[in-house]
């Protein structure tokens, strides 16, 4: 079993259409930005309310699959599981553009994005006691990482690349449980508050992470014309299972201890209330549910389309659960006194979704695809197989 | 050391929001259009909830004005990740809009709602503020010149007030105090130091029965109600 890392040689004028479409609608999302720049984010869904909005949601949900891609590109470089080796480069890679994306996300939330290199100055201009500066650490670590280790992993030196492979591994759990400790630190937002926050985040990241791998590095063996071997998928897919169903009982537990006094309230209120059918509906049903059914059927899970789709549902609900995370855990309203608050004061805040924030959002994923077919055609990131004797009877990617 | 403190007398309060409005004046907060309001984009840097308990006949209503509760161990101050919010040897929690990069994990860490996110620029008048020199060539105290869009703005307590008496040897509490102080028709509120032995904000607090809003989050907060 020997890999040859070749860059795909793209010839079609398919290509060059997608690339194309996708560059215009990131330059559309970049102007979208300087409107909402203007506007002082006039066209935005947010509220004094609901002070986070798409852009948020965009980047946890970014750092969550680039944490959970680096994560498991250490199955081959750090556990040294062979069979893995198809997908790890590309994890690597995908990590990187996918963190790029999440620190565009951020940017494009401050209100001040001009001011953005304030986070960086650690212990100078910062204040080292709140998780967004710490934070900071985090990702700016995070960048430098995950080049040197793309970059041992090009220049071939096992050695070095199984060092940083476990300082990366370890890095980039650190990466998202941070992420989720932005959240489950604060104390005034009952839904928030949670001391499970974090490895909630972290499980979620691989569960996401895995799943965009699987649909990623599918998709470029089926677009690249190449040949893959279908068992490491199969077994990734059982890993998939596993991570989702500890993800559900990790938000299971979350959201049954805030089912007591003092948080009582606000989860009932997400659990019946005016988001109830995004949580039941998307990140439940759609997000857990039916991606654990389809994935606990053998038939389906050694199926490359039923895997799939389990992948794409589970891609899907992971947003949603992010979705459900920050705009109903800051849409309810707080308890500033004992009774019923009349007014304003004591509505719950609405979300409308608007335009501008969507164009946004698009923006921000066409760029990473940009950049992801960029690096298939002038990276060696996809492996071509040297007729694998054994498995040459199982490999095709046609199918 | 002094502590800026506020006591609020529920019993005197008629709930006539003119402690929002002289606010909104004095600080130059810009007003929202009715649309804005419905939005909760609009922003107060006073509010006056309207609380009821109980149902028809046997209800009772309480009104609870808002400002900044000024915390001794304030949440916004812990998350700002630029020191953009922070608290005054004084005990008044400033917002500093130059270094604000407006991440919003203020707004969202605060108990109280007390922030509000301020989208839109300054129109054409300049920061009204009679106190200071109009050209603001003095760019030490007031952290930002003039109200600027994509940052998080709250209550000062009127620390420029406090600020200018204690310049001019007033008595803060009861020659100088904040605009909400100032104009509350029925004196339910009142301002002063909370360690001085003789200020009439100690006074109060020793005198009645005080409550202070979500006091299980152990804010410390330097507004006191006196209940009904």
């Amino acid at each position: 079993m020997k890999l040859i890392y070749t860059p795909v040689e793209f010839q079609s004028r398919n290509y060059y259409l997608v690339l194309v479409i996708l560059a215009l609608l990131s330059v559309v999302g970049f102007i979208c930005f300087v409107i909402s720049y203007t506007q002082g984010h006039g066209g935005f869904g947010i509220s004094n309310r609901i002070p986070w909005g798409m852009a948020i949601i965009i980047t946890i949900y970014l750092i969550g699959l680039s944490a959970g891609s680096l994560i498991l590109s250490s199955l081959t470089y750090v556990f040294g599981r062979e069979e893995y080796r198809l997908i790890s480069r590309i994890a690597v890679f995908l990590a990187i553009i996918l963190i790029f994306g999440a620190m565009v996300g951020i940017s494009l939330d401050l209100g001040r994005p001009e001011k953005m290199w304030r986070l960086f100055m650690f212990f100078v201009l910062n204040n080292m006691r709140s998780m967004f500066a710490l934070n900071g650490i985090l990702y700016g670590g995070y960048f430098i990482i995950s080049f040197l280790y793309l970059g041992s992993i090009f220049a071939n030196h096992p050695k070095w690349t199984k060092k940083i492979g476990i300082l990366a591994m370890i890095w980039a759990s650190l990466v998202h449980m941070g992420t989720g400790a932005i959240f489950g630190f604060i104390e005034a937002r009952s839904i928030f508050y949670s001391p499970i926050k974090p490895f909630e985040f972290m499980v979620a990241a691989m569960v996401s992470g895995l799943a965009l791998l699987i649909i990623v590095v599918i998709a470029a063996f089926h677009f690249a014309k190449r040949r893959y071997w279908k068992e490491p998928f199969f077994s990734l897919g059982k890993l998939l299972l596993g991570l989702t169903i500890t993800l559900v009982v990790l938000v299971g537990i979350d959201k049954l201890t805030h089912l007591y006094s003092p948080h009582r309230e606000s989860t009932l209120w997400l659990l019946s209330g005016p988001f109830a059918w995004l949580f039941w509906g998307f990140q439940v049903g759609w997000g857990y549910f039916l991606p654990i059914l389809l994935l606990s059927q053998p038939r389906i899970r050694k199926n490359i389309k039923g895997l799939m789709i389990a992948s794409s549902l589970i891609i899907i609900g992971i947003f949603f659960e992010r979705f459900n995370l920050v705009i109903p855990g800051t849409a309810y309203p707080m308890p500033f006194y004992p009774g019923k608050i009349e007014g304003i004061w004591g509505r719950e805040g609405t979300f409308p979704i608007t335009t501008i924030e969507l164009l946004m959002g698009l923006g921000i994923f066409s760029m990473m695809g940009l950049f992801f077919i960029l690096g298939l055609k002038y990276l060696e990131l996809l492996p071509l197989l040297e007729g694998g004797k054994e498995s040459a009877a199982q490999a095709s990617g046609d199918r | 050391m002094v502590r800026w403190a506020m006591v609020i007398d529920l019993d005197k309060c008629t709930g006539c929001q003119a402690c929002t409005i002289a606010c909104k004046v004095e600080n130059n907060v810009p007003h929202g259009s009715l649309e804005e309001q419905q939005k909760q984009r609009e922003i107060y840097w006073n509010k006056v909830i309207a609380v009821t308990r109980g149902k028809y006949p046997h209800i009772q209503t309480l009104l609870i004005p808002m400002p900044c509760m000024h915390c001794d161990q304030p949440p916004c101050v812990t998350v700002c990740p630029v020191k953009a919010t922070y608290r005054r040897e004084d005990g008044i929690v400033m917002q500093d809009f130059r270094k604000c990069i407006g991440c919003k994990y203020c707004m969202v860490a605060c108990p109280y709602e007390a922030r509000s996110f301020n989208n839109k620029e300054q129109e054409t008048k300049p920061y009204h503020r009679q106190d200071l020199p109009p050209d603001r060539e003095v760019r030490g105290k007031w952290p930002f010149p003039r109200r600027t869009h994509g940052v998080v703005e709250k209550c000062t307590f009127c620390f420029h007030r406090i600020d200018q008496g204690l310049k001019e040897g007033k008595k803060i509490g009861t020659e100088v105090v904040p605009a909400c102080v100032e104009h509350c028709p029925s004196r339910a509120r009142s301002f002063g130091d909370l360690d001085d032995p003789k200020s009439e904000v100690r006074h109060l607090l020793s005198s009645r029965i005080w409550f202070r809003l979500r006091e299980e989050l152990n804010t410390q907060s330097k507004v006191y109600y006196l209940g009904k």
